[in-house]
């Protein structure tokens, strides 16, 4: 009996909270000004994983690429990251960062030597379980 | 270059430079001069102790044969574990056992992350004291798999002290075998970029020194206590190696590799039978 306490214990005790995206929307000003920047592609998010909505668009302002997606609407999960990717299923991915909030407007920088045409689609992916939360394909 | 010294009576190891074999002429003395690799010299120093216990067997020395079941847990990974183990006992109270056996082990995981394997890569080289070095964090690259699962067989090698007449202090590692296991889809992250790609479990299994180690390997720390002439239970940490190889060498910096590593400490139960 007390050893099933203590195994008990150490399971419960392994189960710690997940790193959850915030919530409140980001208030920082950002690099990217759409009235100066041209737009490339754009595309509505679905959610595949629960509900998701919004908008992704790929910007070039000046040489330099940024993701932004507003309006954007998102549930929450553990360790959600930005990607772009070629493919539907992100086989062949870049990462832009941590989803930076469950909602609102929000904008990624692309890495510079990253040729836009060959990405098609932007993916909110909860990277630790593998999962594809969201995807908007880009055109 | 290494010697390998052994008697039938008591088993020891020599590791020196420049001894002549000539300089020991005890008939009951096994000696051989190693010229090998570091592998090699496991499988020779393996089946040389399987030849000189076969000795001791025959001077009426004590052995104890067990089988073992052990469960490991660790945040989501689990392991199951079985083997046999035959252990010679050594000393006038029969206290510091020697054993070997072989054991089966199955890994199963959620969302591990494995490390590039290699000690060329994680050590910049592969000699015996990168024991010591820090890794190249530059050279080491990540490949996440969703639900790994590994199994392996190898042969062990166990080592155990009788602390009293029923509690038991021993530690046990594995040196050499194979594995199996399905095609694992993984996620392999090198820097903002990344690919999907397969993997599986990397076939062969060897103990050498540190990362030099190739494939999944098991070890044990543990405390048995005997709750009867048959019967045991057993408390300890398990140190575990799984390792997946790329259906392509996926990474390219700094060079070509597709083998990846997993290193996990759990903490284990298991029951003993004494056969």
């Amino acid at each position: 009996m007390k050893l099933l306490i203590l195994i008990a214990f150490v399971i419960i005790a392994s189960c710690t909270p997940q790193n959850t995206t915030p919530s409140v929307p980001v208030t920082k000003p950002t690099a990217l000004d759409t009235t100066k920047a041209q737009l490339l592609k754009k595309g509505m998010f679905i959610g595949l994983d629960g509900p998701t909505s919004g908008t992704a668009s790929i910007y070039d302002q000046a040489g330099s690429k940024y993701v932004l997606l507003n309006p954007f609407e998102s549930h929450n999960g553990p360790d959600l990251k930005v990607y772009i990717s070629k493919d539907i299923n992100a086989n062949d991915y870049i990462r832009l960062g941590n989803l930076q909030a469950t909602s609102g407007r929000q904008v990624y920088s692309v890495p510079s030597g990253t040729t836009i045409a060959d990405f098609n689609y932007v993916h909110i992916w909860c990277q630790a379980y593998s999962v594809d939360f969201a995807r908007a394909e880009v055109k | 270059m290494s010697d390998i010294f052994f008697n039938s009576q008591k088993l020891s190891l020599i590791l020196r430079d420049g001894l002549e074999s000539d300089k020991l002429n005890q008939p009951s003395v096994l000696v051989l001069r190693f010229k090998l690799d570091m592998k090699k010299n496991l499988i020779v120093f393996t089946v040389l102790v399987l030849m000189n216990l076969q000795g001791y067997t025959q001077t009426g020395g004590h052995i104890n044969k067990y089988i073992d079941a052990t469960v490991g847990v660790a945040k989501y990974q689990g392991t199951l574990s079985l083997s046999y183990v035959n252990t010679w006992r050594f000393g006038s109270k029969q206290k510091l056992g020697i054993g070997l056996g072989g054991r089966f082990t199955s890994y199963f995981a959620a969302n591990q992350y494995y490390t590039t394997a290699p000690a060329k890569l994680t050590s910049g080289n592969t000699s015996p004291t990168i024991i010591f070095q820090d890794n190249i964090q530059a050279n080491i690259d990540t490949f996440l798999i969703k639900s790994p699962q590994v199994n392996s067989v190898n042969l062990s090698i166990n080592i155990d002290y009788r602390l009293s007449k029923k509690i038991t202090a021993g530690f046990n590692i594995d040196a050499i075998g194979f594995s199996f296991g399905g095609s694992r889809t993984g996620n392999y992250i090198n820097g903002a970029s990344g690919k999907m790609l397969n993997a599986t479990p990397t076939p062969f299994n060897i103990l050498l020194i540190s990362d030099n180690d190739k494939g999944s390997l098991n070890s044990e720390f543990y405390i048995r206590y005997f709750l009867n002439e048959k019967w045991g239970l057993k408390v300890g940490a398990q140190f575990l190696f799984t390792e997946y190889t790329t259906e392509t060498k996926v990474q390219q910096f700094p060079e070509e590799n597709d083998r990846f590593r997993n290193k996990s400490l759990l903490f284990c139960v298991g029951a003993s039978y004494k056969i």
